[in-house]
């Protein structure tokens, strides 16, 4: 009997509790967002929040620990592939580098091609080798007699005086460099006026004869091309007035008859990159 | 009172552990319903009354604090708890994996009753295969947790009903 009533009374229960529910379900039905049911739950949700943010900040890492676990294969693709990114993005990073110093260095050049003048026409060219062995001093651009250039046509660059072209492919030429030893360009100094003849000398400064000994040379003094003909010695086949380089010694004790000087070039041949052919006849001396 | 005040603690941390820790451990993507473990145990430990009680304190506590639609949670476990309650009555078996059995069969099926009582007001928003997926996948959760949160709950029920109360 007693155990009757006691089911009778959990049945009563379960049907008082379902009721609720019911009423719960159909009141928050019927007013949505803004009913009491939901300002109700709205604080619940601000008296449980401060706790759920406390036992979050302790179990966050550990909850991370296992999911982490679950994740790892794709995570450790992920790090693969933000890898790969980062070497992609650096490979471009030096790309674009590159490209600032190749634009710089155009820049430069272009000033030059101005300061030549508008009668002479010059064409830009990428240095793609350098000399072959130890004792030519040359480079070899990628330009060649498809732009019209031709044998014995001066090369500069940004810095000054480089060379001239020795020989010519269909797109690509050798030039020498004005360091070779077989290589001779009149000069003329800056200040005095005085002209000379400078020959390479491979790897040390460049050195310059035939200048007259009674002439006072001051160091760091700038010496350009002459820009005309030395007879028998060499043609000048250079436009006037192109840096060659600085004076940097004066060897004048055992000669009476000439001055020796040497001339550090101003170009550095190590670095070349970019250089103007000067294509134009007229320009030349 | 101890009763009362053991249940509110007990539904409170399991909220706070259901909506901290476990909404980030997921297994494929489900979580484990405390709630309905919570039910199931004391509906086995204690008999319906007591089951039909946790269920709709713990169900009604759970859709005031998430943003569900308030009750059915509650009807849910209110009668997943009698029911269980009913159900452990009539089973006279001894044994361990008894209750690892009923709470994985009694999620599958509240989490099931639930997704057709949204369906009927309209609130479900996911498909049906997604909803069995899930009661699956949070019945087997749950199924494992069973082993460590029954013997806690057991001792915690026993502790409180060492003296003599009012009967629900």
């Amino acid at each position: 009997m007693a155990l009757r009533t006691r089911a009778r009374s959990t049945r009563l229960l379960v049907v008082a509790l379902v009721s609720i529910s019911l009423v719960t379900i159909t009141v928050d039905y019927r007013e949505g967002n803004d009913g009491p049911l939901a300002s109700l739950g709205d604080a619940a949700l601000a008296v449980i929040s401060p706790l759920q943010e406390v036992v979050s900040k302790v179990t966050h890492p550990i909850g991370n620990f296992f999911s982490t676990l679950v994740r790892l294969p794709s995570i450790r693709h992920e790090r693969d592939v933000l890898r790969e990114r980062v070497d992609a993005l650096e490979t471009q990073l030096a790309e674009g580098r590159a490209d600032q110093a190749r634009l710089a260095e155009l820049e430069a050049l272009f000033g030059l091609q101005e300061s030549l003048g508008n009668r002479i026409e010059t064409t830009a060219a990428q240095v793609i080798a350098n000399g072959v062995s130890n004792f030519e001093w040359t480079i070899t651009i990628d330009k060649g007699s498809s732009v019209g250039i031709s044998v014995g046509m001066p090369v500069v660059s940004s810095a000054g005086l480089v060379g001239h072209v020795v020989r010519v492919g269909t797109s690509s030429s050798v030039v020498q460099l004005i360091i070779d030893p077989d290589s001779s360009v009149a000069g003329r100094l800056d200040v005095s006026r005085q002209t000379g003849l400078l020959s390479g000398s491979g790897p040390s400064d460049l050195q310059m004869s035939l200048v007259d000994p009674t002439v006072d040379v001051a160091p760091d003094e700038h010496v350009v091309t002459a820009g005309y003909r030395i007879a028998g010695v060499a043609e000048s086949l250079y436009p006037p007035n192109i840096l060659i380089g600085t004076v940097s010694r004066v060897l004048d004790e055992d000669s009476a008859t000439e001055k020796l000087l040497t001339v550090r070039p101003a170009v550095d041949f190590s670095s070349l990159s970019l250089v103007l052919v000067v294509l134009s006849r007229d320009a030349r001396g | 009172m101890r009763r009362v005040l053991l249940l509110s603690a007990v539904i409170l941390t399991a909220l706070i552990l259901q909506t901290t820790v476990f909404s980030e451990v997921n297994l494929l993507g489900a979580k484990p319903e405390l709630m309905y473990l919570l039910t199931i145990c004391f509906a086995v430990l204690e008999g319906p009354s007591s089951g039909a009680i946790t269920g709709f304190a713990g169900g009604m506590a759970q859709d005031f604090l998430l943003d569900a639609p308030k009750g059915i949670t509650a009807l849910t476990l209110t009668l997943l708890g009698y029911a269980i309650g009913m159900a452990r009555q009539y089973i006279v078996s001894p044994s361990p994996v008894l209750p690892v059995l009923l709470v994985a069969g009694g999620t599958f099926a509240g989490i099931v009753f639930y997704g057709i009582v949204s369906f009927l007001l309209g609130q479900l928003s996911v498909g049906w295969l997604y909803l069995f997926r899930v009661a699956l996948l949070s019945a087997v959760y749950n199924a494992i947790l069973t082993p460590l949160v029954f013997p806690l709950l057991r001792r915690a029920a026993e502790g409180s009903r060492s003296r003599r109360v009012a009967r629900w």
